[in-house]
């Protein structure tokens, strides 16, 4: 709930969550009923719209209580679900008709007579495969009257989506149920086998392991190639996130995204954007499949390089103006001395050190060591609600 | 009617699988079609159908690749080549293939193959809206779940040998690593390397890369022989032999034992002991270094999260 409203607060417009049922993160934190009106409401009242990610593969049974599910999140005011399964398909056309059907990922929609198809059957919007270039995005454009929505930032499957039950045959945990282990990024053994079955290693001890680990995508650089293209939604990966993670990736393509809108003819990609997105950065990142099919350079070998990491300390719930204290909620330990970043939506920044602490009763303090301390602090700029403030580690 | 397909790596073995009584030969060239034993040319392919069809026997050809905008263009005119040439289906595995056979002119029938994502008789009763006059399980459907999903509308084809793709990427994994660590390796099937796990130096999944990408296979290869029995008794009656791993007259004499299970099922006579009897000697032809197991086969559904 939190990262719907922070995603919708610093700029999205719209945001895709998991339902208790049918989704593939079944580790992200998922929404009931209950929240799924409250957050659906909130994105309502900001314009914006709620995707309900129904993308697993059904096994026999899984399947029940699928009709009631998507007529109750349709009667909730979902905007659409996101969905690869047939069989979920076919029952949410005929138990909740009205309820917009996207094509997940999960179904490596990778050529125009595919997204045909899907318009055909009634779907409204395809998300792309990974694997798809720029320039054949554009041909899929140009061949197919369906929305179509593609990734430009985050994690990505390292195979053809959905094609990868790496997770099943070596974890038992189904990769198209919500239950990938990520066996893709582990380190792996390479050899030949003799007639008796002898494994003779063919590198040498100390070698970099075999592993199929892919850095993340990050399309920033390439704005305008995004927004030309004609395509209608940019997805950001990040359901398994912080909010101070997609608080900042949104606020970041939101501004470039307006930005390059705006003046097309002067736009230029700013350093700062880019230096934010990595502050962030779980991973190198790369531009996918989008202009090159990815090399060993889109991969995760060797030693990684330094990622600037950044602590992700609190969230500013209250701020007086005439005083300049503002009221804080922590998300990590930092303290009196601690040089701090503050943030809000549209890009707006800025860095103070810390001087005056306070806990809750006003009495005042060096640190703030406890998880979702509430704490007041003196600022020198002024803040809003909703600011995040990060500390380089 | 039970139905024994089998891959085919040449003619000639094409030739002594249909003489030794296999139904359907499954062929395809490389550029549409899935980690196949041998990618026939179109020669090939014609005289592999003529062949079959003139002993009374079935073609299907594989063109499940998954398709980009450029095969999406090329694809059509292998289509006219096959329906020219009387293939009886082809198995296809991306939706935009069946959105093109759409129109008439184009249409085979085909056998929806996508590999791990048909799970569900519901499914396949989708596809089967489309013109799908089958559809394969994938490797990860238990038994239990198999029997439920024989309540589709279509034929569920069950892979009974064989090798079970695990992960496909278009990435060039191998190729990417060696570039990596600077060593020139011969990334092909031929060069038969696999991996191990990271906490199982005995495991061996066969790895290797081709115009579709990096193809990662199951630890061991599937061998469902002692359970034809069960199969049949549930209505899973169409079984695919997939010799990518197990060559020349080894294949064949593994297929020699299926269509005698076949056999033995159709006049009543399968049993539990004949069906041991099989499987010790198709331990015999199953090459030494690869293992045989039962997959997902004998999980129950719940041993899967």
């Amino acid at each position: 709930m939190e990262k719907l409203k922070t995603a919708i607060f610093y700029g999205a417009d719209a945001v895709y969550i998991g339902g208790e049922a049918y989704g593939l993160r079944t580790r992200a934190g998922n929404f009931d009923y209950t929240d799924m009106q409250e957050g659906v409401d909130y994105a309502h009242a900001y314009g914006a719209k709620v995707y309900v990610a129904t993308n697993m593969m059904t096994h026999e049974g899984d399947e029940a209580g699928a009709g009631d599910f998507f007529r109750t999140i349709r009667d909730i005011g979902v905007d659409a679900v996101i969905i690869s399964d047939p069989a979920l398909m076919t029952i949410c056309a005929s138990d909740a008709p009205g309820l917009e059907m996207h094509l997940s990922t999960q179904q490596s929609a990778v050529n125009y007579e595919t997204l045909n198809f899907w318009k055909d059957f009634g779907l409204t919007r395809c998300v792309l495969g990974r694997e798809v270039s720029m320039e054949e995005m554009n041909e899929i454009r140009a061949k197919t009257d369906v929305e179509i929505e593609a990734f430009i930032h985050g994690a990505m499957c390292i195979s053809y989506s959905g094609r990868c039950t790496l997770s099943n045959h070596m974890a038992n945990r189904d990769a198209n149920r919500g239950g990938c282990s990520q066996s893709c990024r582990w380190h792996y053994g390479l050899f030949e086998m003799d007639e008796p079955g002898e494994h003779q290693s063919i590198t040498e001890a100390g070698t970099e392991p075999f592993s199929m680990s892919a850095v993340d995508l990050s399309m920033i650089h390439h704005i305008p190639d995004l927004v030309n293209s004609g395509i209608d939604s940019l997805k950001i990966e990040g359901r398994m996130k912080s909010i101070h993670y997609v608080s900042t990736v949104s606020n970041v393509y939101r501004k470039a995204i307006d930005s390059y809108c705006a003046d097309p003819e002067n736009y230029i990609l700013k350093q700062e954007w880019v230096d934010e997105l990595w502050k962030v950065a779980q991973r190198e990142l790369s531009t996918g499949f989008f202009y090159n099919e990815p090399t060993e350079n889109e991969q995760l070998f060797g030693q990684r390089r330094k990622i600037p990491q950044y602590a992700f300390v609190g969230q500013v719930l209250e701020y007086d103006q005439d005083s300049q204290i503002a009221v804080i909620q922590q998300r990590n330990n930092f303290g009196v001395g601690d040089e701090l970043e503050f943030y809000g939506p549209g890009m707006r920044h800025h860095q103070e050190q810390l001087h005056s602490l306070w806990d809750e009763q006003g009495k005042p303090i060096v640190r703030a060591p406890h998880a979702l301390q509430i704490v007041r602090m003196k600022v020198t700029q002024p803040v809003k609600p909703n600011d995040m403030i990060r500390k380089r580690k | 009617m039970i139905e024994l397909l089998a891959t085919a790596e040449s003619f000639e073995q094409a030739k002594h699988l249909i003489d030794c009584g296999v139904d359907t030969i499954y062929i395809g060239e490389e550029a549409y079609g899935l980690r196949l034993p041998y990618s026939f040319s179109r020669e090939e392919q014609r005289a592999v159908i003529a062949y079959a069809h003139a002993h009374g026997r079935k073609v299907t050809v594989a063109v499940n690749a998954i398709l980009h905008n450029e095969q999406i263009k090329t694809v059509p005119s292998y289509l006219t080549f096959l329906k020219e040439n009387g293939v009886d289906r082809i198995s296809v595995g991306d939706t935009g293939l069946i959105q093109l056979m759409k129109q008439p002119d184009y249409y085979i029938p085909f056998i929806y193959d996508a590999e791990t994502i048909v799970t569900n008789h519901r499914q396949v009763d989708f596809w089967a809206k489309f013109g799908a006059v089958g559809a394969v399980a994938a490797r990860e459907v238990p038994f239990e779940e198999l029997q439920m999903m024989a309540k589709a509308s279509l034929p569920i084809e069950v892979l009974v040998y064989g090798a079970t793709c695990i992960h496909q990427s278009k990435r060039k994994l191998m190729r990417n690593y060696f570039n990596f660590i600077e060593k020139s390796e011969d990334v092909s099937r031929q060069r038969d390397l696999f991996l191990s796990e990271p906490k199982g130096d005995d495991t061996h999944y066969s790895i290797y890369e081709d115009c579709n990408g990096t193809h990662i296979f199951a630890n061991n290869e599937l061998n469902l022989l002692p359970y034809l029995g069960q199969l049949a008794a549930v209505n899973l009656t169409t079984w695919k032999l997939d010799g990518l791993y197990c060559s020349g007259e080894s294949f064949v004499s593994i297929a020699k034992l299926f269509v005698e299970a076949r056999e033995a099922i159709k006049a009543g006579l399968w049993s539990e002991a004949l069906g041991a009897q099989l499987d010790r000697a198709l331990r015999r032809f199953h090459p030494a270094k690869r293992g045989l197991d039962t997959g997902f086969f004998l999980l129950k559904p719940d041993q899967v999260k």
